[in-house]
C-alpha cells in the first residue's frame, strides 16, 4: 500500500468513526516506517479537518463529531509519545484552556481540543470550574501564546472580565492572547471584557487563533 | 391558601391599569391560537433574573419557597409581562433521582447571581439504565426538592393566577424525555452513545419516556387540576442530526401527545443551535401551539432577520413563533440594540404567523434591567389592532 493510501486510511478512520480500528491502523502506519508527524498531520488531523467541513456543511452533526474526536484522540495517544522526539511536529503555538469559574460543561472543550491539536496547536487542558488563579498559574507554568476560556452559559461568560483582570494584575496579559469559546460567547462582548476574541465554533476558533498568532 | 399570595392579591387585584384591550392571558392565548391580538405578547423566561431583580440572592431562595414566589409576582407586578414563568432550577427537576446524602455533591452554588451548578448522576449508560429500572426517582422522592420546593411554588403561582381571575397566565415548565436522558448522563456522553450503542440508548430513552409519562399524571392532577393551562415543554435533542432525530426523537412525540391532552396551551422550548429539521418535527406535533426557538444551526450563515423569516415561514399557519432578543444580547447588548432586534423579529414574523417576544432561553441574571425594559417596550410599541 502506498504512503498516500495509508494516510487516506487514517483520515478515513476519523471520518468514518472507526473507534476500534484507528489504533491498529496508526500502529501499522508507524510500523511501516511513516514519520509520526506525518501520521498525525496528514492522517488523523486531515480526518478532523474533513469532519469540520462536513459539520459546517450539515453532513455531520454533533453526535458524530464527538465520536470523531474520540477516534482522533485514540490515534493521537499512540503517536504523541513519539512526537516528542520528532523534530517535525510543526507546532504553531501552545494553548492552555479550561472552563471558567462556575462552569463544568465540557462538551465544547471536548470538540475544541482535538480540533486545535489537529490544527497544529499544542493544547493543555487545565480542567473545569477553574479559579482565576488557576489560569494565572497555568500561564506561568506552561508559557502559552493563547489562553482559551471555555464557557457554556451566558452567566459564566460574564466571569471573563474577572479572569482577564487577574491575568493582567499578575503582569501576564501582554504575554498571551485570550480567546473565549462556547455556545454563549459573543466576540464584541468578549473584547469589552478584555479578551481578544471569541468563537462558538471550534474550526472558526482555529482561524481566529491563527490570526491572533499572526500566522494567517 | 398561601400568605404570600394573599398579600399580593390584596395589593394588586382590581388596582392594575389595563394594557391595551386584552388581558395578559388573552394576549398570549390569542397569539398561540394564531389570532390577532392588540399587541405582540411579551413573555420572557426570566428564571434567575427575576430572583435578582426582586432583591434576593439565589442562595437565599434555594430553601425558601415564599421568597421564590414573591420574586416572580413582584417582577410581574412591576413589569406587567404577559405571563409569569415558574421559577425552575435543575434541582427541582431531578433531585429525586439522588439519595439524600449525596445531593450536596451534585448541586453547587457558585455565586449569588450564578446558575446552580449540576454534576451528572450517572457516568455510564448501564448506570443510567439501572437507575431507571430500579425506579430510583421514586425511592428518593421523599424530602426532595421536586416535593419540597417545585410543587409548593407551582401551587402558589397557580393560586395567584386563579385568584387574579386569570389576568395573567402561569407557565408551567416540564422537561421532555430526551432532555432528561441527556441531562442525567451529560449531553456529550448521551450523544456519543447514540452513535456507539444505539440499541441500548433506545432502551434508556424508553425508560426515560416511561418516567416522564408517569410524571405527566402528577401534572394532570396538581397543575392542570389547579388551573394550569399554559405549559412549556423543555425539549432535548438540540444538536442532533436528522438521522438521530428520525431514530430517537419519537419518545418526545409520545410525550407531547399526552402533554397536549392535559394542557390547552403547550409550546416547545428548543434552545441552542436549531436545525430546521428539528423545528419541522416540532411544528408537526399536534396540539403544540408555539416554538420558543434559538439560533440557527452551525454552518447556516444567516442574519437574524433572515433566520426569523425562515422560521416564521416554517411555522406559518401552524404555530406561534417565540423569540428575541437573544439571551446574549439581553445580557451584553445595549437597550437600543435590544429594541432593534425585537422589532426585526416582529417585522420578519408577523407576515407569516403570530409572534411572541420571548428570548430563546432564560434571561441571564446579569442582564441589565434597562435591557429587559427595552425588550418589553419594543413589544408594547408594536400595536397590531
Amino acid at each position: 500500500m502506498s504512503e498516500s493510501d495509508i494516510l487516506r486510511q487514517l483520515s478515513a478512520a476519523v471520518e468514518e468513526l472507526d473507534l476500534s480500528g484507528v489504533v491498529p491502523r496508526v500502529q501499522a502506519a508507524l510500523d511501516g516506517g511513516l514519520a509520526p508527524a506525518k501520521v498525525l498531520t496528514q492522517g488523523l488531523s486531515a480526518g478532523m479537518r474533513e469532519v469540520g467541513k462536513k459539520f459546517n456543511s450539515g453532513e455531520m452533526f454533533m453526535p458524530e463529531v464527538l465520536v470523531a474526536c474520540d477516534v482522533y484522540f485514540a490515534g493521537l495517544a499512540v503517536v504523541r509519545p513519539l512526537l516528542r522526539a520528532d523534530k517535525d511536529d510543526h507546532v504553531l503555538g501552545t494553548v492552555i484552556m479550561g472552563n471558567i469559574h462556575g462552569d463544568v460543561h465540557t462538551v465544547g472543550k471536548q470538540v475544541a481540543m482535538p480540533v486545535f491539536e489537529a490544527s497544529g496547536l499544542r493544547v493543555i487542558d487545565l480542567g473545569e470550574d477553574l479559579t482565576d488563579e488557576a489560569f494565572v498559574e497555568g500561564i506561568r507554568k506552561h508559557h502559552p501564546q493563547i489562553v482559551g476560556l471555555g464557557t457554556y452559559m451566558t452567566s459564566t461568560f460574564m466571569h471573563t472580565k474577572a479572569t482577564v483582570e487577574a491575568i493582567t494584575k499578575a503582569g501576564l496579559r501582554e504575554r498571551v492572547k485570550i480567546i473565549c469559546g462556547g455556545p454563549a460567547v459573543d466576540a464584541e462582548a468578549a473584547r469589552r471584557m478584555g479578551a481578544d476574541d471569541a468563537s462558538d465554533d471550534a474550526w472558526k476558533g482555529v482561524e481566529k487563533i491563527r490570526r491572533l498568532l499572526g500566522v494567517e | 391558601m398561601s400568605q404570600i399570595v394573599d398579600e399580593w392579591v390584596g395589593r394588586l387585584k382590581g388596582k392594575l391599569p389595563p394594557i391595551g384591550e386584552m388581558t395578559h392571558w388573552e394576549r398570549l392565548a390569542g397569539a398561540m391560537d394564531l389570532k390577532q391580538t392588540d399587541y405582540v405578547p411579551v413573555a420572557p423566561e426570566l428564571d434567575y433574573w427575576q430572583i435578582t431583580y426582586a432583591g434576593y440572592s439565589h442562595r437565599e431562595i434555594y430553601h425558601d419557597v415564599d421568597k421564590t414566589t414573591d420574586a416572580c409576582i413582584k417582577t410581574w407586578a412591576d413589569l406587567r409581562l404577559d405571563a409569569i414563568w415558574m421559577y425552575v432550577d435543575i434541582s427541582h427537576q431531578i433531585e429525586n433521582f439522588i439519595p439524600a446524602e449525596r445531593r450536596a455533591e451534585h448541586f453547587i452554588h457558585r455565586g449569588e447571581k450564578d446558575y446552580l451548578m449540576f454534576k451528572p448522576i450517572a457516568r455510564t449508560l448501564d448506570e443510567a439504565i439501572e437507575m431507571y429500572e430500579t425506579r430510583a426517582f421514586e425511592k428518593h422522592l421523599d424530602g426532595s426538592r421536586p416535593v419540597t420546593h417545585y410543587t409548593p411554588h407551582m401551587l402558589q403561582l397557580l393560586e395567584f393566577q386563579e385568584r387574579m381571575d386569570r389576568q395573567v397566565p402561569i407557565i408551567v415548565g416540564i422537561a421532555t424525555p430526551t432532555n432528561y436522558a441527556e441531562t442525567i448522563v451529560e449531553v456529550q456522553n448521551f450523544q456519543r452513545w447514540m452513535v456507539t450503542e444505539p440499541e441500548k440508548t433506545q432502551h434508556y430513552l424508553n425508560l426515560c419516556l416511561q418516567e416522564r409519562l408517569e410524571a405527566l399524571e402528577f401534572y394532570r392532577q396538581f397543575a392542570a387540576g389547579n388551573g394550569g393551562t399554559f405549559c412549556c415543554l423543555f425539549g432535548g435533542a438540540r444538536t442532533w442530526g436528522p438521522k438521530h432525530l428520525a431514530r430517537f426523537a419519537g419518545v418526545d412525540r409520545v410525550f407531547a401527545e399526552k402533554a397536549t391532552q392535559i394542557f390547552p396551551y403547550v409550546f416547545w422550548h428548543h434552545c441552542g443551535r436549531n436545525l430546521p429539521r428539528a423545528l419541522e418535527l416540532i411544528r408537526d406535533l399536534p396540539g403544540v401551539k408555539g416554538i420558543q426557538y434559538d439560533m440557527p444551526y452551525y454552518g447556516q450563515d444567516l442574519s437574524w432577520p433572515q433566520w426569523f423569516e425562515q422560521v416564521a415561514r416554517l411555522l406559518g399557519g401552524k404555530q406561534c413563533a417565540m423569540n428575541s432578543p437573544t439571551t446574549q444580547l439581553a445580557c451584553h447588548g445595549r437597550p437600543a440594540e435590544v429594541r432593534r432586534m425585537v422589532r426585526e423579529f416582529i417585522d420578519a414574523t408577523i407576515p407569516h404567523t403570530t409572534a411572541c417576544v420571548m428570548p430563546g432561553c432564560e434571561v441571564d441574571s446579569f442582564s441589565p434591567l434597562e435591557n429587559v425594559k427595552a425588550m418589553i417596550e419594543a413589544g408594547r410599541a408594536c400595536r397590531l389592532t
